[in-house]
């Protein structure tokens, strides 16, 4: 990690990564509405959204990764790691340049994006694991659901993001 | 030029996802077609496992898939429908899906990587092109 990193980046970073992680406790808390595997708001979402939008992109990729390995640790199944890596890097590395391309302006639309790609992710892994082609008919189901719940959790992040940010930077 | 390029992204992206919306959308609401028996295909770990004809005869059945680190589910075969009634997995997603009766969405268990699929029982049949 870098060294030159302050002391009050460390501390906001690490407070973001305790925000994401309970977030993404919460949400695995409340049962799933479609019984359909890899549908879910993906909450912790807005906080990859909120540090893209307001901090670095290696703010942003930093505390994502943190969550992802931690999640699994505190609340995964075997497996589980694979499929959120999958699904949250291939989000990270679309919504990076779209968060860039947009200015940081309009996140539900870097979210709807990063949705889509993150279930695609998924999907990917789940081929890859069950070696079977049939699961790609789940493919229209997630994509919507994807975009959908990024275009929530996008709309989350920009009006959290300016509250949080006027108490936190 | 920083405009231009803001406006492109902006136009792009809508398009893109409402391009995606639209045709998953379609897919979703696709007609099934129906007055054809289906055959269901068990796969475990990407191998074909087992298949049942669900053409209507034979009685309800019920068996037990085992899998790694002792995980099983419990798959029951009606005249025309299938699905799993109970299993090992933490989530219970596999028996939550239900029964299925036609082609189109396969249940899928993750934990413990089966999945079941209907096809269509003539052989030659087309519907699979239309993906």
């Amino acid at each position: 990690m870098d060294k030159n990193m302050s002391l009050r980046k460390l501390t906001t970073l690490g407070l973001y990564t305790a925000l994401s992680l309970a977030v993404y406790a919460i949400e695995s808390a409340i049962p799933p509405l479609i019984p359909l595997p890899g549908i879910k708001l993906g909450l912790a979402n807005i906080v990859t959204l909120i540090l893209l939008q307001h901090y670095t992109a290696r703010d942003a990729f930093l505390v994502l990764t943190a969550r992802l390995l931690l999640s699994a640790l505190l609340f995964g199944q075997a497996l589980s790691l694979l499929y959120s890596l999958a699904g949250g890097l291939l989000s990270f590395a679309v919504m990076y340049p779209a968060n860039r391309l947009l200015q940081k302006k309009l996140p539900f639309l870097t979210g709807a994006l990063g949705g889509l790609f993150h279930n695609l992710g998924q999907l990917g892994t789940a081929w890859a694991i069950t070696a079977t082609a049939g699961i790609f008919a789940y493919l229209p189901y997630l994509a919507v659901s994807g975009i959908l719940a990024g275009l929530f959790t996008g709309l989350c992040a920009h009006f959290a993001g300016r509250y949080m940010i006027s108490r936190l930077k | 030029m920083q405009q231009r390029s803001y406006k492109i992204a902006v136009v792009f992206i809508i398009t893109l996802l409402c391009l995606v919306l639209g045709l998953s959308m379609a897919a979703i609401l696709r007609p099934a077609s129906r007055g054809t028996d289906y055959i269901a295909d068990i796969y475990q770990d990407g191998s074909l496992l087992a298949s049942f004809p669900l053409d209507g005869s034979g009685d309800t059945r019920r068996f037990i898939v085992t899998g790694e680190n002792g995980c099983f589910n419990e798959i029951e075969i009606r005249p025309r429908t299938i699905g799993i009634v109970s299993a090992s997995c933490p989530d219970k997603l596999c028996v939550h899906q239900g029964f299925i009766g036609a082609p189109g969405l396969p249940v899928v268990c993750l934990p413990n990587r089966l999945v079941i699929q209907l096809r269509e029982a003539e052989p030659g049949a087309v519907d699979a092109v239309a993906y």
